[in-house]
């Protein structure tokens, strides 16, 4: 999956959909502008997941803690320190990147299922310490300063989505770190007898991936205004990053995007027709189920079915000679 | 010095309190005992299935929960004892899990870069699928399974053992034991074990692998429904129990190390202690922090577990 952004009709394309993402909060109904920022707020959080999850290869069940600490930081700091807004984001983000790191110094020596285990015993872990602690209001939860202002928060999202995408464009898909990072997904052990340091690779990774969601919660705490340990650190927020990541293509940068518009949508329909049902619990896990078995690179392998060589590798890896071209890449890059 | 002496460790000094204190001890111990037993026979089936099919069964704990809800709608509709319907529940959940097997199977054979994970996935949007579900048919509300063994008490030496506990540990021990000998000492059962230990290496000796796959997923499946029965008949039912029940089925299989059914039955024991000793001396708010404060470090530090035998 390549993004061309170097040619000129298409930048041109791609300006006017700015324009018009712009100008769309001017147009419609603060009903819509809200599931607009939503839309955004969940395409930051997949292309984020995306990052540990299909660039590293690498499942974390955990994610959804750093949405939540992030809220958490941003509501203690305004709450209760009179911080205002931006620096307050700003600091839950440095926080979790900071809070990863050292989560993920210990946690990445896991591989495979026992990665995925630890990272999900983590975020209950802290979800049950939000509920004992008295700062944080436990069970009752955290209120923050009120600031009514749809458009802001539209644009901030919009900005905070847009941000995650040029960083995984930037830094995963067109720099060599990014190919070291693919190094290791593809064979780690090779990776690391190229010389690479795949200890420090995996936590800045992991770190990476934890920055934006922190950001992003602080946003959503911001917007919200009310937080509770079951809103902001319940299972459902790291479950839903990966499903749209899963929906939507992993390892790609318009998959998450695409399964996140998608996802949130078709939540947020169920949300008008059922109210706050546990419905969308079963549409969810069928969907997950029916994703994996027939559709295991998602939404995006739709669009490009017909580019694969009958009887080839169709799932996802890379051509040897690729994998062998990147490494070499990396290797000399560092 | 209004207070009463206590000596340097925070005992009372006084003889009848440090009695009173001993006891409510021992009595947590044991309880902590009673409820590891359970623990266990789920841990036996889960580790097994994750060994013969390379899969960690997000949906633990919602078998847990159907199997316990099974038996609160007969025991509703048709007023048999729960702990009557163990044959049957173990019977259904077998049939469902043997027949259910094949679609797990074509997911762990799909061809992708992270198989292992896509099933993980797969069974987590199971047990999504289960525990929503369950809450949209039976609501949020809390239902008590009522067996005739509930209410019912034998005290020794001043230790008060809830007769239902007790039955249910010595079934999940009896149930365990079947198991091991099955495992040990019949021909199927040391296929499974080849099976479990090198799939490929067994498929050379002629052992068909999916055949025993779909055989050990009916067995975890019939063995953690049956659990159902009693942990519902212990605690209580309702749709969102399955949750805590993985969470402790996983902490029993990391703990005891995947793949290893000594360090299950250790891990299964440990979970129960945990479990009732925060219970009772720090309150059960806190009891999922610190087991999972333990399961980190018992990752950290010994990532096959505690006797150092899963792989």
């Amino acid at each position: 999956m390549q993004l061309k952004f170097n040619r000129g009709p298409q930048l041109v394309l791609l300006f006017c959909f700015f324009l018009v993402l712009c100008l769309v909060p001017f147009f419609i109904s603060s009903f819509w502008l809200r599931i607009a920022t939503g839309v955004f707020m969940w395409i930051g959080l997949a292309l984020s997941w995306n990052m540990i999850g299909g660039y590293m290869g690498y499942i974390s069940f955990g994610h959804g803690a750093f949405f939540g600490v992030g809220a958490y930081i941003t509501g203690l700091l305004m709450s209760h320190l009179n911080v205002p807004f931006f620096p307050a984001m700003l600091a839950a983000g440095l926080f979790t990147y900071l809070f990863a790191a050292l989560i993920g110094y210990p946690t990445l020596r896991l591989s495979g299922a026992y990665f995925a285990i630890g990272t999900w015993a983590f975020a209950e872990m802290m979800r049950q310490l939000v509920l004992v602690l008295k700062v944080t209001g436990g069970p009752y939860g955290l209120r923050l300063p009120a600031f009514l202002n749809e458009t802001f928060f539209y644009f901030l999202m919009l900005g905070l989505a847009l941000l995650v995408f040029l960083f995984s464009y930037l830094v995963f898909e067109k720099s060599n770190f990014g190919l070291k990072v693919k190094a290791v997904r593809e064979e780690e052990t090779a990776a690391q007898t190229l010389g690479l340091d795949t200890v420090w690779i995996k936590i800045q990774v992991f770190a990476l991936s934890a920055l934006f969601p922190g950001i992003i919660g602080g946003a959503y705490a911001y917007w919200i205004t009310y937080i509770h340990p079951d809103s902001v650190l319940g299972p459902l927020i790291a479950d839903q990053m990966v499903i749209m990541v899963l929906l939507g293509g992993i390892g790609t940068l318009l998959g998450p995007t695409i399964g996140a518009i998608v996802l949130y949508i078709g939540n947020r329909i169920l949300w008008v027709a059922w109210g706050d049902s546990s419905v969308y619990l079963v549409i969810l896990g069928v969907a997950i189920c029916l994703v994996i078995l027939f559709l295991p690179e998602g939404l995006i392998s739709l669009g490009r079915a017909k580019k694969f060589r009958p009887g080839g590798r169709h799932f996802g890896r890379a051509p040897a000679g690729e994998i062998a071209r990147n490494k070499a890449r990396a290797q000399g890059g560092s | 010095m209004g207070k009463p002496a206590r000596n340097s460790a925070g005992f009372p000094k006084n003889r009848k309190e440090r009695c009173r204190k001993m006891d409510l001890f021992v009595q947590t111990l044991v309880n902590g005992i009673l409820i590891g037993g359970i623990f266990i026979t789920i841990a036996v089936g889960f580790s097994l299935a994750f060994g013969v099919m390379d899969i960690i069964d997000f949906a633990v704990g919602e078998w847990v929960m159907l199997g316990a809800f099974t038996a609160f709608w007969f025991n509703h509709f048709l007023h048999i004892d729960p702990l009557l319907l163990l044959p049957l529940v173990i019977l259904l959940f077998g049939l469902i899990g043997y027949l259910f097997q094949p679609v797990l199977q074509k997911v762990i054979n799909i061809k992708h870069r992270s198989a292992a994970l896509m099933a993980l996935a797969f069974t987590f949007g199971l047990s999504t699928f289960f525990r929503g579900s369950a809450l949209t048919l039976w609501g949020f509300n809390n239902r008590n399974l009522v067996t005739f063994l509930s209410e019912k008490s034998v005290t020794i030496f001043g230790v008060t053992l809830p007769a239902l506990r007790v039955g249910a540990t010595l079934f999940a021990l009896i149930v365990t034991v079947l198991f091991m000998v099955f495992l040990y000492k019949t021909k199927t059962g040391m296929a499974i074990r080849a099976a479990a230990e090198n799939r490929a290496v067994a498929g050379l000796m002629g052992i068909d692998s999916h055949r025993l796959a779909r055989l050990v997923y009916a067995l975890y499946a019939g063995l953690t429904g049956m659990s159902g029965i009693f942990i519902g008949s212990i605690f209580s039912v309702f749709p969102e129990m399955g949750v805590r029940y993985t969470a402790f089925a996983f902490f029993v299989v990391v703990a005891g190390g995947l793949g290893s059914f000594s360090g299950a039955i250790a891990a299964g024991l440990l979970l129960g202690m945990i479990a009732s000793f925060v219970t009772v001396y720090l309150g059960g708010a806190y009891v999922f922090l610190i087991l999972f404060f333990v399961l980190y470090l018992i990752l950290l530090f010994f990532p096959k577990g505690i006797l150092g035998k899963g792989w």
